[in-house]
């Protein structure tokens, strides 16, 4: 990255300067609201709802983690949705990768018609109802199955791995190895997937956060609580804050002591759902890195 | 080379075979999941069936509930429970329409009647079952014929039962003003709409709390106001005043007066309760944040700062739960107002008996349960009134006092932090649960209940004044056919879309004397006149079954 | 750019000009890997999108629980009449289109920007965490988005509203018709900006670095270098990522707007999603709601289908 260290003419001063001013204000906008999520769920409902608390916690108090790390369904849904996001993931990337690598290729005849069959799906579906019937048929209702194959293909990111795949491979790469006698699997295996570490990267972490946060499979096909996900214990917890909404319709008397930390719990609830997950990026962030590509492909 | 696409062969054959072999297994095991029964009663093995409830998110899990386990096993039967806290609705279609439903589906209104319509022979008829193991639940029915009645639908079958939960007061919505801000100002309790716009002048212009600022009171404030239809402790409750008997805050407008169902958003009446509130927020009077903000800022704003008040004038449920512990000595509970000094109309009040204290469709049962009877026998154990009060507030022991003469107390909760109702809704199924509540148990209530009823005395009059027969609205006793329910849903939607922007906009903005014809015209347009006849038919027919 | 796929449709053509002469056989036996990389793909579109497909015609009919999905009776386009007649068609349809129109014009630029800016960024450790603080915000839920959008536009309490009066404005941002798509979208782009970003970066990773220095040596600015290097290297990914939301032209969030939604700000923000949840709540409309999502979809494929053939023509760039 000699280019980096070349005189700068003043254009690129000011192109700098720019960006160096872009960046801060981004960096304000958007932390500025996340903290003020981890600062409310350490702080009194009230003093938050009336504007009090700006940029110190207020009358500190932890209980919305207590009344969170108090439900013991919490750990088994971490340890559910870990085993879920990592074996459906993997699932995902088996199933998806070498078929964006299969429609990526010019000469494959099929290409453009199985493309739009499975366009189509994006759009067209048959609805929830013959799907539950097609689900239990399968016997996969009330089993961690359920989780991992169906729709593991999601054609949104099969059409991201195939767009990568046709513009960042270079053609002459498989044509060379053609002729060296490489046939498709070889080649996608020792050169297609090493090269585009970035996307694979991409297309996993978009899966896992799919699989993460994903509550609606469990709540219409698993009954069994042993196998419930970690959404569905936290969407529990957070949805009692909004029961009192509509306690102005049940008559209120659900009680005014809950109501008061609701929302604490509902700041809390997204730190400890999401914790986790954050962590997994900084990991995958390498793989954005410049020159990674050409890195892989000359080692 | 060979070596690579081996590889790749190997893991996908795994992944697939995984898959053939994943599916087959669980064929077996999803198949027969529901319907290990065993044999029924009699040989002392507890009879297994399948549960779901919906219960309120704060309601710790069944398993440690005494009063249930002691019911289960009186019954002969153990029961898996789902205990389902969200998304009900979502759930129950695929459920539904899967026809995959477990033994049992507790809760309140879980299944709807448009559901029992929509779904036909999903669900028992319970009228032989009740006859031969359900003599709690005849009971009941004898004692409270209402029960019976709401239970009934239109052919005469029985499939959800309801509950009679006895205590709770007429009404949900308490209006409150501070009294120590009036004694602060030295004006005296406000009985009509002009009266009391006085007051909120004066609440607002003078320093009302005395903290040195004149300008932090809130001289009025209401609950939230939802896109879907009014509700409890919001200013349609002046519609008292013009005579109006709203039904369990009438949301969509609907209320009957004389035997005749009108809808009070193409009323003058209502005009004139809208020009006063638009006076009212034109004068700075009412919070300028009561469009916008949600519920829990408008519980939290009512508790003011520290021991300085900040709202003058608003409805809720209860003092303390409105205001904390705090504040709530400085309220008190009011009359309903007249809308003028010189006006003899007789004033009325938002009349909830009926919605809180009964509930329709707390229990259904599957048509396909192989245990029919044990289910029964179960629900039979439910509706024991001693069953029933244990059900509501908790369990005998932690939660309720056996006084060893028959007679009960509710206990305050164990931890002196939280508030009576908290508790009741951790403890147990509390409200959601089917129950009957004797009218001759002997419960002593816990302080929450016994200062609701203290707080409603000042409507009680207003209340008492009410033709429950010609000016109520038997909501809750009406079963629609399922054409009539989705075209009144589908009406009902647009009135609402446009109603509640209109509300909104004339009290914030004004102008509702100009367009207040044209509205009308529109109104009619949504299809309320159809509505209007629909309801008018069934209640009707209702009043002619009695 | 342009360049190189013209080469690469050359080669498509002359790889595949003899395959026109072979049987089908023949292909199918060159193209046997491919097919075999492909079939879990296909066996699990088929069985988990194809097969479920016939309740589409429950559209078309009224819903009997007793005779199944595909048994009730045939009523044609009855339910999408009555979408169509229904008092509120053009309003929820004005609403839906002005949100979504919106939300793609301002939502989908925004993370190519973010990408390009981030990419300038030299300060390695600072790049890092200034990327993953964009990247948060996409696992707040929406119940609390909407919670802290309450909490912070509020005018008398929050620092938004405080900001806005200390600048002179007096204004209920929650309040307003006029307020309501702004906020709805801007705070879409705060949330998601930073993750669709993502994608931008790591086609932008794919760059050959040789390219910067052979574009330096011959003299280009850091934004020339922008426009003629970084921006190709990403065209293909923003073409088919415009191409998708294209298709996504009746479809807005329905929870977030559910939730946004209060009796001031109504008349602009009751959208198709809402509305066929208000009814749906009421009563079972299963064919109502079946048939207005129908309705929705295929104006939405109708969109995605215009919009990939014009890419197609201009940029030979397409989903199929």
């Amino acid at each position: 990255m000699g280019w980096i260290l070349r005189k700068r003419t003043p254009g690129d001063v000011l192109f700098d300067a720019f960006i160096a001013a872009a960046c801060i204000i981004v960096f304000l906008i958007v932390a500025y609201p996340l903290y003020f999520v981890v600062i409310a769920s350490v702080s009194d409902s009230t003093m938050v709802a009336t504007g009090k608390v700006w940029l110190w916690p207020k009358g500190f108090s932890l209980y919305g983690y207590n009344e969170i790390f108090d439900d013991t369904r919490i750990w088994r849904g971490y340890r559910n949705t870990i085993l879920y996001t990592t074996l459906g993931t993997f699932v995902n990337l088996l199933f998806t990768l070498p078929a964006a690598y299969a429609l990526s290729r010019r000469e494959f005849r099929a290409r453009r018609f199985l493309m739009f069959v499975f366009v189509v799906t994006m759009f067209f579906s048959g609805g929830l109802i013959p799907t539950y019937l097609l689900i239990k048929g399968l016997g996969m209702t009330n089993t961690m199955w359920v989780f991992i194959f169906p729709f593991c293909v999601n054609v949104y990111n099969l059409i991201i791995v195939r767009t990568f795949f046709e513009t960042s491979l270079p053609r002459e790469l498989y044509e060379a190895a053609a002729i060296d006698g490489c046939g498709h699997f070889r080649f996608f295996w020792s050169v297609a997937l090493p090269l585009s570490k970035a996307v694979i990267s991409v297309i996993g972490l978009y899966y896992a956060v799919a699989h993460w946060n994903d509550f609606f499979t469990a709540l219409v096909y698993v009954r069994n609580n042993e196998l419930q996900p970690l959404q569905i214990v936290l969407r529990d917890i957070l949805l009692s804050n909004q029961v009192f909404q509509a306690g102005a319709g049940t008559g209120g008397e659900a009680g005014g002591y809950a109501q008061r930390y609701a929302d604490q719990i509902k700041y809390g609830v997204i730190i400890v759902s999401t914790l986790p997950i954050l962590l997994v990026y900084p990991f995958i962030q390498k793989y954005f890195e410049k020159g990674v590509m050409i890195g892989s492909v000359k080692g | 080379m060979k070596r690579a696409w081996s590889l790749v062969l190997a893991i996908l054959l795994a992944a697939s075979a995984l898959a053939a072999c994943s599916g087959g297994k669980n064929d077996g095991g999803g198949g027969g999941g529901s319907s290990d029964g065993g044999s029924d009663g009699g040989s002392g093995k507890r009879v297994k069936l399948t549960a779901i409830m919906t219960k309120h998110p704060l309601t710790k899990p069944f398993a440690e509930m005494e009063w249930l386990q002691a019911a289960e096993e009186r019954a002969g039967v153990e029961i898996e429970w789902e205990e389902v806290t969200a998304d009900w609705s979502q759930k129950k279609g695929a459920l539904l329409s899967s026809g995959d439903i477990p033994d049992l589906i507790i809760g309140p209104n879980a299944i709807t009647d448009a559901d029992i319509a929509m779904f036909p022979g999903l669900f028992q008829d319970l009228r032989d079952l009740i006859e031969s193991h359900g003599p709690n639940v005849k009971a009941m029915f004898e004692a409270k014929p209402e029960t019976r009645a709401l239970a009934t639908q239109t052919d005469g079958s029985i499939y959800g039962l309801p509950k009679y939960q006895r205590f709770w007061p007429a009404t949900a919505t308490r209006q409150y003003i501070n009294q120590q801000w009036l004694d602060n100002l030295g004006l005296k309790m406000p009985t009509t709409w002009d009266e009391l716009f006085d007051v909120l002048v004066a609440f607002k212009e003078q320093d009302a709390n005395g903290n040195g600022d004149p300008n932090d009171e809130i001289p009025m404030d209401f609950a939230p106001v939802g896109t879907g239809g009014f509700g409890h402790f919001q200013p349609t409750v002046l519609l008292g005043s013009t005579g109006i008997t709203l039904t369990n805050a009438s949301g969509q407008g609907y209320f009957m007066e004389d035997g005749v169902v009108k809808n009070f958003l193409v009323d003058e009446r209502y005009k004139r309760v809208v020009q006063f509130l638009a006076k009212c927020y034109a004068a700075g009077l009412i919070n300028s944040e009561v469009f916008t903000q949600d519920y829990t800022k408008f519980q939290s704003v009512a508790r003011g700062d520290g021991n300085t008040a900040k709202v003058g004038f608003t409805w809720g449920w209860e003092v303390t739960d409105r205001f904390g512990n705090t504040l709530a000595p400085q309220y008190v509970s009011m009359a309903p107002l007249k809308e003028t000094a010189d006006s003899d109309v007789q004033v009325s009040w938002d009349y909830t008996y009926e919605a809180l204290n009964y509930g329709v469709n707390m229990v259904v049962m599957s048509a396909r349960s192989k245990n029919k009877e044990a289910a029964m026998r179960f629900i039979n154990e439910l509706y024991d009134p001693v069953v029933s009060m244990q059900v509501l507030f908790g369990s005998i022991g932690p939660n309720i006092k056996d006084n060893g003469d028959g007679t009960y107390e509710v206990l305050p909760p164990a931890d002196p932090a939280m508030d009576p109702g908290t508790w009741k809704w951790t403890s147990t199924w509390a409200d959601n649960g089917p129950m009957y509540i004797a009218d001759d148990l002997v419960l002593t209530l816990g302080t929450d209940m016994q200062s609701v009823g203290a707080q409603t005395e000042p409507l009680m009059p207003a209340l008492d004044a009410i033709d429950k027969e010609n000016d109520v609205l038997p909501t809750m006793f009406i079963k629609y056919s399922p054409e009539d329910n989705s075209t009144l849903a589908l009406n009902n939607t647009n009135l609402m879309n446009l109603a509640m922007a209109k509300f909104s906009q004339w009290v914030t903005s004004g102008g509702i004397e100009q367009e207040w014809d044209n509205y009308v015209k529109e109104v009619e347009r949504t299809g309320l006149p159809q509505s209007l006849e629909i309801i008018q038919r069934y209640v009707d027919e209702n009043k002619r079954n009695q | 750019m342009a360049q190189a796929t013209q080469t690469a449709s050359g080669a498509v053509r002359t790889a595949a000009g003899p395959g026109r002469r072979r049987s089908a056989w023949q292909t199918l036996k060159r193209d046997r890997q491919l097919w075999i990389m492909i079939l879990p793909a296909i066996v699990v579109i088929l069985l988990f999108n194809y097969v479920p497909m016939y309740g589409i015609q429950l559209a078309f009919r009224d819903y009997d629980f007793t005779k199944g999905l595909t048994g009730g009776e045939w009523r044609g386009l009855y339910y999408f009449r009555q979408f169509i007649d229904s008092y509120m068609f053009a309003d929820i349809m004005r609403n839906t289109v002005t949100i979504s129109l919106a939300t793609i014009l301002l939502g989908f630029p925004a993370p190519i920007i973010l990408a390009l800016i981030l990419n300038q960024v030299r300060w390695k450790r600072g790049k890092k965490m200034l990327q993953t603080v964009v990247y948060m915000p996409h696992f707040i839920s929406i119940v609390v988005l909407v919670g802290l959008l309450n909490v912070l536009l509020s005018p008398n309490t929050g620092i938004v509203g405080y900001l806005l009066r200390s600048m002179g404005y007096e204004i209920n941002l929650l309040a307003s018709t006029s307020a309501f798509v702004p906020v709805y979208v801007l705070s879409d782009i705060w949330q998601h900006c930073g993750w669709n970003s993502i994608i931008y970066l790591a086609a932008l990773s794919t760059v050959d670095p040789q390219l910067y220095d052979s574009a330096k040596i011959d003299g280009a600015g850091k934004w020339q270098t922008m426009r003629h290097i970084d921006l190709p290297a990403i065209a293909p990914t923003i073409i088919i990522l415009f191409i998708l939301s294209m298709g996504g032209v009746l479809t807005t969030g329905f929870e977030k707007i559910f939730l946004m939604q209060n009796t001031l700000n109504l008349p602009v923000s009751e959208v198709i999603s809402t509305y066929v949840y208000k009814i749906g709540i009421l009563s079972n409309q299963f064919s109502y709601s079946a048939a207005i999502g129908l309705f929705n979809t295929v104006i939405n494929f109708f969109f995605l289908f215009v919009t990939n053939q014009i890419a197609r023509r201009v940029s030979n760039i397409s989903l199929w």
